[in-house]
């Protein structure tokens, strides 16, 4: 990997110049030791004189025990840990105790994603995947016994199993990388300085040149009487029994995600949500097909709909809508939110700056108000995906530590969501290009019914769309709802993060027979928006 | 650029620089091979870098006739009259296409829609009892595919198992339930197909069609005339002159077996035979491969090749390597052996091979059109066969055999032909050779094994003769599916990346979901993406496809180059910020 002061000479001294790393941006850093030969960068030399060296520069090492202290080794804190120790900085990274179901006092290292999110939760998607999918084999002329058990709690067992695994693996990560692992939980005491609150209650005190806190979030809870009754998705993938009845209230992507999951597995499953279709945010002729496909798999949708009282009964939970509707439960599922972890870690004493969700706000570069104090991932509240964290710590490590600054850049990120069949978007919603591009715009469209479901006799369709700016041809945005949506976009991703045109999806040979191939047969325009026609106003 | 070649309906886009990369990177492999030489009079458009030049000469491979046609495309312009020369001679049809497969699907529209006249011969009734011409959807991909779906629910049965599923017997499967329930769904396909090309203008005649002149075919006793005669009846598989070979089956034979074989051997190593390996494995059959070469798939990257056989050896499939077929034996309880050099297999109840190609009884030969030895039909770069007015797309030329190349070949054909806007002829075949060759030598293509195949782009032996220096980028996981399922599954992936740009100009992979994946990225190669600009794309989480995003470290570095290594640290150190 290229450091930005790996490649260059002194400008003085006029030797070689790298083109590339003197577009002006770079100067040399008045307090670099060896400052004759190396470079940095201005943008954020005038921030870094005030507090900073070089790695590596022997009189200021001392002065701290650790270069970087991170507190929280989920996605963003493991990738930013290990990547800094790479640049060759001292780490040392504190995590709270591993347990399934987060609070102030357990989490793990892994984080969410690993523990509480992606990963036990794609693999409960593929457990209730069978269900249908072995209906549909059916037709395919496989015989199959009429009663098919499931056993959840086989499958809670491998899960768990899994993710200690994996657990394991991110805890040998960061100390393959050389960083010092500390069990407790981490506060600010100050603005180079850090203490970890051990199990046993002891407290640990480190100094650190920089400190980033990745910290995560976690889900909250609506204020309803009766809230104690319900559950949040960190104990929806480690229940005891499967619950047979299930309400959820939520329109996210957790929401839709885990009443999928339910209904595969053949659970009776209410979900209310306040607007008119689930997904807010997303493209809305999307929301629409995935609200059919929830319906169509025999989920009972709610829309416009909250909950204002939950009872306990012997038959369960009694469960009172907004609308007077009553709905009986085993479990209730508030897929209401998430809020950042940022209420124990003393940000405020040191004059960290919170929004009002209690984010940390940060510059471009992660950086918070005070310049030793970085911050990444959920508890930024920025674009709360695994992916982002770990590439919000990339460049936190590259910027710090690799001599070279880095922003993240948020634009075009493609995100799944894991309902059943999944959704998966990259770039504008057609209602985001509508507002967002000063042109007209060609939208895409193509629906069909996937070749598996020919036979399977299956009703549901496959929705592909592009939304492509006309004066520029770029394709804006992409998305599809269907089989393998989530796989099929990671590399439509590539494209239309690097501009593509439509012309050259079109010029794209497809493979033959594949949902994936729609994406480069998209001859005719579905329809157009002239730039005029668009509302101006949100009124 | 005013200058790009783009055309409307296809919407295949050669800006000008892409032309001069194009040309410049493939300087030595393409351009020396059609001895391409470019004149500076014709290079009036600034694409053309001053060393190269293009003229008549350059098309010195082509016979005067053709190169005539190739050089004057205006000629062919939409009227099915002949307008160059003393004797105007009218044709029933500018275009007659024989077979209604998708690559002929697609050129046909294409070119009705420059206002040709065209007619299409197919013989399709009942579709899929009799030998029908439309290789793609009735012989080819989609029974193919479906029979792929079926047979990959044996392993999703197993997988299952290790999600909390059980069964209180273990499933099998019903033979002529499939077959009853894919034959169905064909029909209503074949009707789709034919609309298609109603609705564009074609006009569809049903029968079978035989070449009896450059310019006439022969329906079933009725003559057509043409200004063009297209073949496309697809590949059909051939099978060798042993004893026994009357026991033999082939694999459209294999698409409609009455019962489920207990017993299969599949001789082959390309793609066909794997998928049908693949096919009857998931189906519970007992399957043996055989193979003449050490490996299956030539052609394929080498540790795609290795990892597929791999992969399927652990579903249980048992290849035969090096062992070329001498006679097919029936026993007297009606079960066939298979004499190979290396010995005999006893047991089988199929015989299938699924080797070769035939192009017998469409009169090829006696017009003239060369076959090469497998009875694949030579064509030029310009899918024109040694007759000129007779051209070939599709399975039928043994270019690469996977249907949507038949596709691209059909749309370039059509414009060749037909396209009629004022656009410098020598500007319009240069694109064209360029259209063909970059269509051709990066077309993503799948193969329906289990697990499949995707690739798109160079393999890394084609990659290190372009290019000299690449860049190897390799993962080999245990996909997070297996991890639960306790099957040994696992996913390999493959990128290779020209040093010196850091273009991505490979991409392989064999796991779940290749075919689907590989689309996507397909465009980012076409599009010439480098691997800085993958890197910068964020994945999606938690799915296969993410790890060709976040590949950091190269697992290979070739350097062949005589150039040395500054400039290569060089070009990486200016991509990497």
């Amino acid at each position: 990997m290229a450091r930005c002061g790996d490649a260059v000479f002194c400008v003085f001294c006029g030797v070689q110049r790298n083109r590339h790393f003197c577009r002006g941006k770079f100067s040399f850093n008045p307090f670099d030791s060896r400052r004759s030969y190396r470079y940095t960068c201005l943008v954020i030399m005038s921030r870094k004189m005030l507090i900073d060296g070089d790695v590596g520069n022997g009189s200021e090492e001392d002065l701290y025990d650790f270069d970087l202290f991170v507190i929280g080794a989920g996605s963003g804190g493991t990738r930013a840990s290990r990547f800094s120790a790479q640049y060759g900085a001292k780490v040392g990274v504190c995590e709270l105790p591993f347990h399934p179901v987060s609070s102030e006092v357990v989490g793990g290292v892994g984080g969410t994603c690993v523990i509480r999110g992606c990963v036990p939760k794609k693999i409960l998607v593929y457990g209730a995947t069978f269900g249908p999918e072995i209906q549909d084999a059916k037709e395919y002329g496989w015989q199959v016994n009429e009663n098919v058990d499931f056993d959840w709690k086989k499958l809670l067992h491998k899960k768990t199993e899994e993710i200690v695994r994996l657990n394991g693996v991110y805890k040998r990560l960061l100390s393959n990388a050389g960083v010092k692992l500390f069990e407790g939980e981490g506060r600010v005491v100050g603005p180079n300085e850090v203490e970890v609150i051990q199990l046993d209650g002891t407290k640990l005190s480190y100094s650190a040149k920089h400190i980033l806190i990745a910290t995560g979030s976690r889900a909250q809870r609506p204020d309803i009487p009766g809230q104690e009754l319900a559950i949040t998705s960190d104990e929806a993938l480690s229940l005891d029994e499967l619950p047979k009845r299930v309400v959820v209230l939520g329109g996210g992507y957790i929401a839709v995600e885990f009443a999928s999951i339910w209904r595969g597995m053949g659970s009776t499953v209410n979900l209310c949500f306040r607007k008119e279709l689930p997904l807010r945010g997303f493209d809305d002729e999307m929301r629409a097909l995935v609200a059919r496909n929830l319906e169509g798999r025999g989920i009972i949708l709610h829309p416009q709909t909250t909950l204002t009282q939950l009872v306990k009964t012997e038959d369960g939970i009694k469960v009172t809508t907004d609308h007077g509707e009553e709905l009986m439960a085993d479990v209730v599922l508030f897929a209401t939110g998430r809020i950042p972890n940022t209420k124990r870690l003393n940000l405020q004493s040191v004059g960290v700056e919170l929004d009002r969700t209690g984010a940390v706000k940060v510059d471009e570069y992660s950086r918070t108000n005070v310049p030793s104090i970085w911050a990444i991932g959920d508890v930024t509240n920025r674009m709360n995906l695994t992916p982002v964290a770990l590439m919000e710590g990339t460049m936190f490590a590259k910027t710090v530590f690799g001599n070279e600054p880095s922003k993240p850049d948020h634009s075009n990120v493609p995100c799944a969501v894991f309902c059943i069949p999944p959704l998966s978007v990259v770039g504008l919603s057609e209602e985001q290009a509508i507002e967002q591009l000063s042109g007209d715009i060609l939208v895409f469209t193509s629906t069909f019914n996937p070749m598996k479901n020919t036979i399977s006799g299956r009703q549901e369709k496959t929705l592909m769309k592009l939304i492509v700016s006309a004066e520029t041809d770029k394709v804006v945005g992409a998305s599809m709802c269907g089989p393998d949506a989530a796989e099929i976009m990671q590399g439509i991703a590539i494209a239309i993060k690097c501009g593509a045109t439509k012309a050259q999806f079109d010029s794209t040979v497809g493979i033959h027979p594949s949902s994936a191939e729609e994406f480069v047969t998209m001859r005719s325009v579905t329809r157009r928006i002239a730039a005029a026609g668009k509302p101006k106003t949100n009124l | 650029m005013a200058t790009s070649l783009s055309t409307p309906k296809l919407g295949t886009i050669f800006s000008s620089s892409t032309l001069q990369t194009f040309l410049y990177r493939h300087k030595f492999s393409v351009l020396n091979r059609s001895s391409l030489t470019i004149n500076p009079q014709s290079a009036s458009s600034c694409c053309y870098s001053s060393s190269f030049n293009f003229s008549k000469k350059t098309l010195g491979f082509l016979s005067d006739h053709r190169r005539h046609d190739v050089l004057i495309p205006r000629r062919f312009a939409a009227r099915a009259e002949s307008t160059n020369g003393a004797e105007p001679r009218h044709y029933d049809f500018d275009l007659f296409t024989i077979g209604a497969g998708s690559g002929v699907v697609r050129a046909s529209r294409f070119a009705a829609n420059f206002g040709a006249s065209i007619a299409v011969v197919s013989s399709c009734l009942p579709p899929y009892l009799r030998r029908p011409p439309e290789e793609c959807v009735l012989r080819g991909c989609v029974p193919k595919k479906l029979q792929v779906y079926a047979s990959n629910y044996s392993h999703e049965f197993e997988e299952s198992l290790g999600f909390g599923w059980s069964y209180n017997s273990e499933p099998t499967h019903d033979w002529s339930t499939l077959m009853a329930n894919k034959n169905a769904e064909l029909q209503r396909l074949t009707g789709i197909y034919k609309n298609i090309l109603n609705n564009a203008g074609v006009k569809l005649i049903e029968g079978r069609g035989k070449i009896v002149d450059p310019h006439t075919v022969d329906v079933d006793g009725k003559l057509y005339t043409a200004w063009n005669i297209l073949v496309s009846v697809g590949g059909r598989p051939s099978i060798p002159d042993i004893p026994g070979r009357e026991y033999v089956i082939d694999s459209d034979a294999a698409l409609d077996l009455e019962s489920k074989p207990t017993k299969i051997a599949i001789v082959g190593g390309g793609y066909i035979a794997l998928e049908f390996a693949g096919i009857f494995n998931g189906l519970q059959s007992d399957v043996h491969v055989f193979i003449r070469q050490k490996k299956v798939l030539r052609g394929f990257d080498e540790e795609i090749r290795d990892f597929v056989a791999e992969q399927m050896s652990l579903k249980g499939i048992e290849f035969h390597t090096e062992e070329s077929p001498q006679a097919v034996i029936k026993s007297a309880d009606g079960s066939f052996s298979l004499k190979t050099n290396k010995g005999t297999t006893d047991g089988f109840s199929h015989v299938m091979f699924a080797t070769g190609l035939n192009t017998k009884n469409l009169g090829l030969v006696t017009v003239g059109v060369k076959l090469d030895k497998n009875g694949a039909i030579l064509v030029d770069e310009y899918s024109r066969t040694s007759v000129p007015s007779i051209w070939a797309v599709g399975d039928v030329t043994d270019r690469m055999n996977l249907t949507p190349v038949a596709l691209m070949e059909g749309g370039a054909l059509a414009k060749t032909l037909f396209a009629n806007e004022p656009t410098k002829p020598d500007f319009r075949t240069i694109g064209l050779i360029v259209y063909l060759l970059i269509v051709l030598r990066a077309a993503p293509s799948a193969v329906f094994s289990r697990p499949p195949i995707g690739q798109v782009g160079l393999n890394e032996q084609q990659a290190i003769e372009e290019y000299g220096d690449i860049d190897v980028y390799t993962a080999n996981f245990r996909p997070l599916k297996a991890t639960l399922s306790g099957l040994p599954d696992r996913v390999f992936m493959k990128l290779i990346v020209s040093a010196k740009t850091n273009q991505v100009v490979g991409l392989h992979m064999c796991g779940e979901d290749s075919a689907e994946i590989v689309q996507g990225f397909a465009v980012a190669i076409k599009a010439g993406l480098t691997k800085m600009q993958f890197d910068s794309t964020v994945g999606v989480h938690p799915i296969s496809a993410e790890e060709f995003v976040t590949m950091r470290t190269p697992t290979r570095k070739i350097r062949n180059s005589s150039s040395g290594g500054k400039t290569d640290s060089e070009a990486k150190a200016a991509a990497g910020v």
